[in-house]
């Protein structure tokens, strides 16, 4: 455990910003609704839930800049106990 | 032959005005020859922030629309030698000049000056569009705040579709305090989220206020923590390596628990 915690009660103002600023970008850069992210979201994960076990709640999606370009970035955490099936 | 940079933001009233007074004046120090374009037709400022306001004869319009030559448009600073404003006009539109007008001034500019710097308006309409034309490289400023960096992350984009390289970040009025407290976005989070290169960080410096009152730009004021950033960027702008100054934003609890994570 980190004892900072033991002294910081609820979260720090900079860091709900950092995360929604995050968020609000995906959606600025993608271009698209956060309906339309939801759905792609979904879609996604049922493709990949045929071959991985994981919750829907756990998955995130962002997109990145790289220079000149950007870079969709999709986490599906999943345990390794997971093999492919 | 020079660059023109522009010195761009999206969102308001985050100091593009006062970077590119600074910057300029910085450059013209370290014995660069530099011109500083006001691009914010119809709400100028940067005569003001200059203490040149009195001496504004022409504007950009003037030249535009040939009543005046370029170079005699060109206003002196009154404490720098090799230093220049050129004037927007302040009873015109943003919509009265096209790009490729801004775009040829820039390119005579460029011809007898090593920098032009270009004080664009906020927002992402025509008048952002006339400042970027004929820029060559560009500056974004931005504070750590929310709404800005969305902003900023935006014009990015706009710079990038038009082929505008490299583009580098300001980040103004960081207060160390305000982050070791929590309250305002750290520089590397800024950093993290918007993904281009850093170029300088200015802190929150009351002198900024004291220094537009009197129409003289802060670098010319010795240690006040503003003008040695900007004294700093602009030798890295003139290729010098100057590293960026790491503001303590750690907490005093950070600092312990660093402490602790050293000595496990
Ligand atoms: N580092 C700083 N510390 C304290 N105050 C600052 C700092 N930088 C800018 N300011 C103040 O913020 C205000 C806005 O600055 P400035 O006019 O340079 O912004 P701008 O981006 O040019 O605004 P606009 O979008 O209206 O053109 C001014 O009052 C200025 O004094
Ligand atoms: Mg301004």
């Amino acid at each position: 455990m980190d004892f900072r915690s033991l002294f910081t009660r609820k979260s720090k103002s900079s860091s709900i910003a950092t995360q929604r600023l995050q968020l609000i970008l995906t959606q600025d850069r993608f271009e698209v609704s956060e309906d339309s992210m939801k759905k792609l979201q979904i879609e996604l994960t049922e493709v990949l839930a045929k071959y991985f076990e994981f919750t829907m709640n756990s998955v995130s999606m962002s997109i990145k800049r790289e220079g000149n370009s950007y870079v969709l970035m999709a986490d599906f955490p999943y345990s390794k106990t997971n093999k492919i099936r | 032959m020079g660059k023109v940079i522009v010195i761009t933001s999206g969102k308001g009233g985050v100091g593009k005005t006062t970077s590119t007074a600074n910057l300029g004046t910085a450059l013209a120090m370290i014995e660069k020859t530099v011109v500083i374009v006001d691009a914010d037709v119809g709400l100028r400022n940067l005569d003001v922030v200059m203490g040149l306001e009195s001496r504004v004869v022409y504007t950009s319009m003037d030249v535009i629309e040939k009543r005046c030559e370029l170079s005699k448009a060109l206003v002196k600073d009154r404490r720098v030698e090799n230093l220049m404003l050129l004037a927007a006009s302040q009873r015109n539109r943003k919509d009265d000049i096209r790009p490729e007008q801004m775009q040829d001034i820039c390119e005579k500019l460029k011809e007898e000056y090593d920098f032009v710097l270009i004080d664009s308006p906020a927002g992402i309409e025509q008048g952002f569009h006339n400042a970027a034309a004929g820029a060559d490289e560009a500056i974004i400023v931005t504070t750590p705040d929310l709404s800005a960096i969305r902003d900023a992350d935006r014009i990015i984009g706009l710079l990038q579709n038009e082929g505008i390289e490299p583009i580098n970040l300001v980040i103004n009025r960081l207060s160390a305090t305000l982050v070791r407290k929590g309250n305002m976005i750290s520089k590397n989070d800024v950093l993290d989220i918007l993904n281009i290169d850093l170029i300088g960080v200015i802190p929150e410096d009351t002198g900024v206020i004291a220094s537009t009152n009197r129409g003289v730009p802060l670098v010319h004021t010795d240690r006040s923590p503003g003008a040695e950033a900007y004294m700093r960027i602009a030798r890295r702008m003139i290729g010098q390596r100057v590293p960026i100054p790491d503001m303590r934003e750690d907490s005093f609890l950070d600092q312990i628990a660093n402490w602790f994570s050293r000595n496990k």
